[in-house]
C-alpha cells in the first residue's frame, strides 16, 4: 500500500535489515532563544513614535505704528478658503471673482495652484524696493464655518511643503462666505478683503 | 481618545504645555511634569483666590494630588470638590471630564497658560486638536492664546503621516 513509513523500518515482519530507529522530537530551545533574542532586538530598536510638531507664529500687535509693514500688493495675494467639504476654493487678488475649487489632494491638488501661484508672483509682481528682492507670494487662508482643525493643519501643511514664504490665517468676509455657500458663484462684487 | 491630524513635519517635541481639544470641543490641558503642575497650581490659587474663594481651602495634600493628575479639565469652582475625591471616584469621574472653560465670561484657560507661564516661562506651547475637531474651537484657543496669554508662537501637534495622508483624503 502506498503509505509513508514514519516508524523507521519498524512495520516490517519479515526481519530484513532495518533503519536504525530516530526519535521524532523536536529540540525546542534554540528556537525558543531564537524568538527570545528577536524580540529583544526589536524592543530595544524600536523607538515609540512621538508627536511631531507643526510651529505657527501669529502676528504680535504692532506696537509702534510708524514701524509699518511692507505694503502689499494685490498681484501678491492668493486667497484660499477652506470649506467643510475638505475643499479649498481659491482665488488671486483682492476681489472675489474667478473662484475656483480644488481638493487637498496631493500634487494635483492646491499644491499645484500654490506653487503656480508662487511662479506667477514671481514673473509679475516685480522687485520690492524694500529688500530689493522679488515680492513673495502671500496666501491668505481661511477657514469656513464649520471646517475642521484637520482642514487648517492640512493647508498649514501645504504652506510648509510650497515653502510659502508668508502666510496667514485669517477671518472669512461675507461675500466669501455666500461665495462658497452658491457653489462659486459670486453675486456681489466688491473686494472680499 | 484624540486623533491627531497627519503632517509632513518632522519636529519632534518633547516637553510643552499642551492644550488638548476634544471632537466635541471641550479643552484639557496637560503639562510634563508633576512638579509644574503643583506650581501651576498654587500661581493659579494666587490669581484668581479672590474670585473663587474655595479654591483657597485646597491643603498641600490636595496640591501633591494634583500633581498627579495627568490631564486636567474641571472648571475652577469645581476643583476643591475633585480634589477630595478617592482613587476611585476620580476615575469615574477622569472617565467625562467636563473641559476647561473657555468662553469669555468664565475664561478659565487664559488663567491656566498664565500660571503654566509663571511656573516655567521656557514651556513651549503646543494645540493637540483631534482631526474633526471644529475649526472654531480651534480658532478660539488660538485667539486666547494671543490676545488673553500673549502667545504668539507655539505648536500644532501633528503625526508623522506623509504618504498616508492622500489617500486618506481620497477616501473621503
Amino acid at each position: 500500500m502506498a503509505e509513508i513509513d514514519t516508524s523507521g523500518g519498524g512495520g516490517h515482519k519479515d526481519g530484513k535489515v532495518r533503519a536504525k530507529k530516530m526519535s521524532t522530537k523536536v529540540d525546542l530551545t534554540p528556537m525558543v532563544d531564537l524568538a527570545f533574542l528577536l524580540i529583544t532586538f526589536f524592543m530595544l530598536t524600536t523607538t515609540l513614535n512621538k508627536p511631531s510638531a507643526m510651529e505657527l507664529n501669529m502676528p504680535k500687535k504692532i506696537e509702534n505704528p510708524d514701524d509699518k509693514p511692507e505694503e502689499v500688493r494685490e498681484c501678491q495675494v492668493l486667497n484660499l478658503l477652506v470649506d467643510t467639504l475638505d475643499q479649498v476654493w481659491y482665488y488671486d487678488g483682492l476681489t472675489v471673482a474667478g473662484l475656483q475649487k480644488t481638493t487637498f489632494a496631493g500634487d494635483a491638488g492646491i499644491r499645484k495652484e500654490i506653487l503656480r501661484s508662487k511662479k506667477r508672483v514671481l514673473r509679475e509682481c516685480g522687485v520690492s524696493p524694500k529688500t530689493n528682492k522679488p515680492r513673495p507670494l502671500i496666501c491668505l487662508i481661511k477657514l469656513m464655518p464649520g471646517s475642521r482643525y484637520k482642514n487648517m493643519v492640512d493647508i498649514l501643511d501645504e504652506m510648509d511643503i510650497a515653502q510659502v514664504p508668508v502666510y496667514a490665517i485669517q477671518e472669512y468676509s461675507p461675500i466669501e462666505k455666500e461665495a462658497v455657500d452658491n457653489g462659486g458663484k459670486v453675486t456681489t462684487f466688491a473686494t472680499g478683503n | 481618545m484624540i486623533d491627531i491630524p497627519s503632517a509632513r513635519s518632522m519636529t519632534k517635541i518633547e516637553k510643552a504645555i499642551v492644550i488638548s481639544l476634544s471632537k466635541d470641543g471641550k479643552a484639557y490641558l496637560a503639562f510634563a511634569d508633576q512638579e509644574m503642575r503643583r506650581e501651576t497650581l498654587q500661581k493659579m490659587v494666587e490669581r484668581v483666590g479672590e474670585r473663587f474663594p474655595d479654591l483657597k481651602t485646597i491643603t498641600p495634600e490636595q496640591t501633591k494630588q494634583f500633581g498627579f493628575i495627568e490631564v486636567f479639565g474641571t472648571p475652577l469652582e469645581d476643583l476643591p470638590r475633585v480634589l477630595k475625591l478617592n482613587g476611585g471616584d476620580y476615575k469615574t469621574y477622569q472617565d467625562k471630564l467636563p473641559g476647561i472653560p473657555t468662553d469669555s465670561v468664565h475664561n478659565q484657560l487664559a488663567d491656566w497658560i498664565w500660571a503654566a507661564r509663571y511656573a516655567n516661562p521656557k514651556m513651549k506651547i503646543a494645540i493637540k486638536g483631534d482631526k474633526s475637531t471644529n475649526i472654531k474651537d480651534v480658532q478660539r484657543v488660538i485667539e486666547i492664546l494671543t490676545k488673553d496669554a500673549d502667545v504668539h508662537r507655539f505648536n500644532l501637534i501633528t503625526t508623522l503621516g506623509g504618504a498616508t495622508t492622500t489617500e486618506e483624503k481620497k477616501e473621503e
